[in-house]
């Protein structure tokens, strides 16, 4: 195939995703990352490519991000999510100035001016306004994870969860749940806590609009209600949010690849093979 | 004979502790479960049968712990802060920092010479420093949570875990077992963690000599020899370190009398 070809792939705690892109994105994959001694994300790879009908080797450029990014043998450069994130939503959503990205195993807030980060916040300490939170919580219940978002817009009075730790917050939703408390309630109650979780750490970075919500996170519909009332403003929501981060890392792949034509470098591409990723060098 | 009843109805085990002045008759352990105020009842009852004493007989009752309150016929209740520093006192008076892991709670206690509380720290948010994650990576790994402390010592090379969240060490004591590590590694990373977290608990407060380790948590050697590793001093543990609060209960009611 002729023309020029960039992927960004993010692998994330949780799931592994993939974008391609030439002069418009024109692929995507999403797949899970797989247990952390063997990455899956050459195997999400080939599927986006097969969507593309490219071959690996037509890629000008690789760019991996994500908390995984470090060992991925078939990618140019690593770039952190952090930045990835600010250039995906800017190119998307120019008018986005404060990215709230929630994720399987940690969330951020990011400040962004003209596609580039002012600041950040995160949390992968606790699992606490995670989506593992959420993970959490649907087990408990029973109500499979997707389902969270709008089971819990038909709650009449949210529950108080009054616990922040994603342990003792089950115990308390079993218990409450014992105690006659409805399901949709009880979920509500948990977007409400995790909404108040991220908006105090997001908080610190002085919040202006347009927000825009991304992650795993910003596919729950209950959730994003929730995080709407606490900031107190409506938000933005990509049609894909889990791909940003990937979509930005394509991006940056192409500015490199342009950046070194324009030079007159060569774009050499090292000797790469499409071939598992691992966490441990 | 004068007796003294202390109960400590904590958030996963009740205790109550039969004394005669500052001898112990008898003690009885109880999973709190569901009616604290019948829990309380039960639980002093095993120990006075324990002790062969009637009820009739008992002339002070004292209270403490989480469910302190539906202790009726409690002639005192006091906190369980309190309650710690009386019996670590009674038991190890030249311990000056108490550190006491119960089912969801840490906290770290200094004591001055006296045996009273001069600071504490409590850690009642996160489950991270608390037998609740004992529980959760006995459970993964399928064994008993008494067995932890046995096979934490035979580890030779600790796991390294990302972080102190409960939640994010069991799955990723999932991912090290499916690598092949060994039980007795992922135990000994699991004290290594929880152990940071108490120790961040002992800075706050202010280390000082002796040291005493209280609660289920006590139970462990492993958690126990690792916390004495990270805070770099020797820890004391009270033959039976579950019953402090309650001893410390029935101490302090013998010792304040009732009017």
């Amino acid at each position: 195939m002729m023309g020029t070809y960039f992927a960004g792939v993010d692998i994330g705690s949780t799931m592994t995703k993939v974008v391609i892109l030439g002069e418009e994105p024109i692929a995507s994959f999403i797949g899970p990352t797989g247990p952390e001694h063997r990455k899956l994300a050459h195997k999400v790879m080939e599927e986006a490519l097969g969507s593309a009908r490219l071959a690996f080797d037509d890629l000008d450029y690789v760019v991996a991000t994500g908390y995984g990014r470090i060992n991925v043998p078939f990618a140019d450069k690593q770039v952190t999510e952090i930045t990835c994130h600010a250039k995906g939503v800017h190119s998307l959503l120019p008018s986005a100035k404060t990215i709230i990205d929630i994720g399987g195993q940690d969330s951020k807030g990011i400040k962004i001016g003209n596609g580039k980060v002012l600041s950040f916040v995160m949390n992968d300490k606790c699992a606490a306004g995670t989506g593992r939170f959420l993970e959490v919580i649907a087990d408990a219940l029973g109500v499979p994870l997707s389902d969270l978002g709008t089971v819990g817009l038909a709650a009449t009075a949210p529950a108080v969860i009054s616990n922040t730790c994603t342990v003792f917050a089950e115990a308390e939703v079993i218990s409450q749940l014992a105690g006659g408390e409805s399901v949709p309630n009880l979920i509500a109650g948990v977007h409400m806590a995790i909404a108040s979780r991220v908006y105090a750490m997001t908080a610190k970075l002085k919040i202006e609009a347009d927000v825009v919500v991304t992650g795993g996170g910003a596919k729950n519909i209950g959730l994003v209600k929730a995080l709407e009332d606490r900031l107190r403003m409506p938000v933005l929501v990509p049609a894909e949010p889990l791909l940003t981060g990937a979509l930005g890392a394509a991006l940056i792949g192409r500015g490199l690849y342009a950046d070194a034509v324009i030079s007159g470098e060569p774009v050499r591409r090292r000797a790469k093979r499409l071939g598992e990723a691992t966490f441990f060098s | 004979m004068a007796l003294a009843v202390g109960i400590d109805v904590g958030s996963g085990f009740s205790k109550a502790v039969v004394c005669e002045g500052s001898a112990i008759l008898s003690s009885a352990i109880l999973p709190s479960g569901g009616s604290y105020r019948d829990t309380a009842t039960r639980v002093a009852d095993e120990a006075l049968d324990k002790a062969g004493v009637a009820r009739a007989a008992v002339s002070l009752w004292a209270a403490t712990g989480y469910g302190a309150a539906m202790v009726p016929f409690a002639d005192l209740t006091a906190t369980d802060i309190s309650c710690h520093a009386s019996g670590v006192h009674c038991l190890f008076p030249s311990v000056r920092t108490v550190i006491d892991v119960g089912a969801q709670f840490s906290k770290a206690m200094r004591l001055d010479g006296q045996g009273k509380v001069t600071n504490f720290v409590l850690n009642e948010k996160c489950a991270g420093g608390s037998g609740k994650f004992l529980q959760l990576i006995a459970r993964m790994l399928h064994i008993n949570v008494e067995e932890i402390g046995a096979l934490s010592l035979k580890s030779g090379n600790p796991v390294a875990f990302t972080t102190g969240c409960a939640v994010f060490a069991e799955s990723e004591a999932v991912s090290r077992i499916a690598e092949g590590a060994l039980p007795e590694d992922i135990v000994a990373g699991v004290h290594k963690a929880m152990a940071s977290k108490i120790v961040n608990l002992v800075v706050r407060v202010g280390l000082a000599e002796d040291c005493a380790v209280t609660g289920g948590g006590a139970n462990d050697a492993g958690l126990v020899k690792t916390i004495g590793e990270e805070i770099g001093v020797k820890v004391l543990v009270p033959p039976e370190p579950q019953i402090t609060a309650a001893y410390g209960a029935a101490q302090l009611v013998q010792a304040k009398g009732v009017p």
